[in-house]
């Protein structure tokens, strides 16, 4: 029996604005506790929630950049549920009128590339923080996230695996993080995700049970999450039985999905419009400003650095997918004036770097100036380009400054030819036989004459000036 | 309107409702209903769906910090805190 799996994704956006959604309350990560509420966030009796327009204007951006619509009259809704880290005993969400509605993304796995759609984005407050292992029979409430602004951003359920889920979550990261409307950390919570899943025998039509998945914080426990919840479905339907529709914890220690009972009662949320809150609206001239004022996103780099810098189609994707990447390169492509070589490195050592340490380009040691450092030092033959991989390693591993490396280390390329001439002819003299051989006809022993000159000079020697004067040489 | 629906809101409320006020409740409750339900005689179907009686549009904000550091006074009058947290009886998932 083959199985079909149906995934929609639920991901949470932090704004990044200053502060929050309906209060003057700072927005800031990792403050001492409860210094960052305001009397609106508490949810006191005669307070007035205000909406931040920046906010609005965060959200707008994503909607431009998944070619949404965008609700220019956008309003508010309480969503009701009683919780010690909701203060108002409600969420202010957007239920009926959302401000962005039907966008779309590109993902690309190992094996594909297709476009997600995105059924809606919409603001609404953060909650607070339950803090529930400190305190003996006690939960201490931490209310300094309350209000902080959120886009949730809902998928449509056509998700196929767990490793499409993957790359259209990390495809929504890069988007926002490029866009400047969230930092994208996920250690720091900046982005969580709900996940549903179901599954259908192949060929069905209608959407099996969904179990939504909850308390997912990171790229390899959403593809463990779904991966363990298909497998549990499957089993389950296979056993005669049937999916229960339930919201389930996942547990990453355990690496397993468990039912929140708690859960399943307050699932009657009572959604009625706010009466605190009039409805929001975007004028034309708003609305113009924000388009016009779009970064460059990651396909518009793509093209760019294809058609204007001449960069290889796998090179232009790799670089434009992450924000870093694409400022790392521009920034050492303007210093050195090799797009290039810039690009050579970023696409070979250092993905090659990421890939044996899993880990993305803003988590490595390497800062966007002391990657410039190396190219430049490439560029204007201070070091060889084997060297540079020497420097690269070192960088990569300690963040120590590429100049300081070369500088300690004497890894400055030979650049007095008289020094190299003198080396290649030693090296001549001591190999006669091999002399003998190469002038006789077999020319590939040129290369073991490169390779006695760079052991001789520690890989300090510029291989262009060995080459010529082992040629002039050995004439 | 029944018991039961009236027993799972009152809990969803966190409202008490005294047993025997139960019967007298649904009966309260289906009379409101029933009074609001003559709106839905009147024909909305050219009318646009009204989100606010004021017909009016937010003010909004910029974004501005203007909150001071009220942790002392608003952890004071809590029912339950200690010099740092808001305390609750233990919520366990």
């Amino acid at each position: 029996m083959s199985w079909e799996t149906v995934i929609g994704l639920e991901i949470h956006v932090q704004l990044s604005t200053k502060s929050k959604l309906f209060s003057g309350g700072s927005t800031e990560f990792g403050a001492e506790s409860n210094t960052h509420v305001d009397l609106v966030d508490m949810g006191l009796p005669g307070v007035l929630p205000v909406a931040n327009k920046e906010a609005f204007y965060k959200a707008i951006r994503f909607g431009l950049a998944t070619g949404a619509e965008i609700n220019q009259e956008s309003s508010f809704d309480r969503k009701n549920y009683f919780y010690p880290d909701l203060p108002k005993g409600y969420q202010i969400t957007q239920m009926t009128k959302p401000i962005v509605e039907k966008g779309s993304i590109k993902i690309a796995t190992d094996e594909s590339e297709r476009v997600i759609n995105i059924t809606r984005a919409h603001l609404e407050e953060d909650a607070g923080k339950s803090i529930h292992d400190l305190f003996e029979g006690k939960t201490g409430v931490d209310l300094n996230r309350a209000g902080t602004p959120l886009l949730e951003i809902v998928s449509e359920p056509e998700i196929s695996n767990a490793k499409e889920a993957v790359a259209y979550f990390k495809a929504i990261r890069q988007l926002v993080i490029f866009l400047d409307i969230c930092d994208g950390n996920m250690a720091q919570g900046s982005m969580r995700c709900d996940v549903n899943v179901s599954v259908r025998k192949s060929g069905n039509k209608d959407l099996g049970t969904r179990a939504e998945l909850k308390n997912i914080n990171s790229f390899k426990f959403i593809e463990k999450a779904i991966n363990y919840e298909i497998d549990r479905q499957i089993r389950v339907i296979e056993s005669g039985e049937s999916v229960v529709q339930e919201t389930r914890l996942y547990d990453s220690e355990k690496n397993e999905t468990r039912s929140m009972r708690s859960k399943e009662e307050a699932n009657d949320y009572r959604y009625f419009p706010c009466p605190d809150l009039l409805p929001v609206v975007i004028s034309d001239k708003e609305l113009k400003d924000i388009k016009d004022n779009l970064p460059e996103l990651p396909e518009e780099k793509r093209k760019r650095y294809i058609k204007e810098i001449g960069l290889e189609e796998s090179e232009a994707k790799i670089i434009s997918s992450s924000k870093t990447m694409a400022n790392m390169f521009e920034d050492a492509s303007s210093k050195t004036n090799d797009a290039k070589l810039v690009a050579k490195w970023l696409v070979g050592d250092i993905s090659a770097l990421l890939n044996k340490d899993n880990i993305d380009i803003e988590e490595s040691n390497l800062t966007s100036e002391n990657f410039g450092k190396l190219i430049e030092r490439i560029s204007d033959n201070t070091i060889s380009g084997k060297i540079a991989k020497s420097v690269l390693e070192d960088a990569w591993e300690n963040g120590t400054d590429v100049d300081e490396i070369i500088k300690t280390k004497g890894l400055v390329q030979i650049q007095d030819e008289s020094i190299l001439e003198e080396i290649a002819m030693k090296i001549v003299e001591s190999n006669p036989s091999q002399v003998a051989a190469y002038k006789s006809g077999k020319d590939k022993l040129f290369g073991f004459f490169v390779g006695q000159v760079m052991k001789e000079t520690q890989g300090k020697a510029n291989p262009k000036s060995v080459n010529e004067i082992l040629k002039k040489l050995l004439k | 309107m029944d018991k039961k629906t009236v027993t799972t809101i009152s809990y969803l409320s966190r409202l008490m409702i005294d047993k025997e006020k139960e019967e007298k409740i649904v009966q309260d409750l289906d009379n409101i209903i029933e009074f609001v339900d003559q709106l839905n005689d009147a024909d909305t179907s050219d009318v646009e769906p009204l989100t606010n009686p004021l017909e009016k549009t937010a003010k909004t904000r910029s974004d501005q910090i203007t909150a001071k550091n009220l942790k002392k006074e608003l952890l004071e009058i809590a029912p339950s805190s200690n010099d740092d947290y808001f305390l609750v009886p233990r919520v366990v998932e």
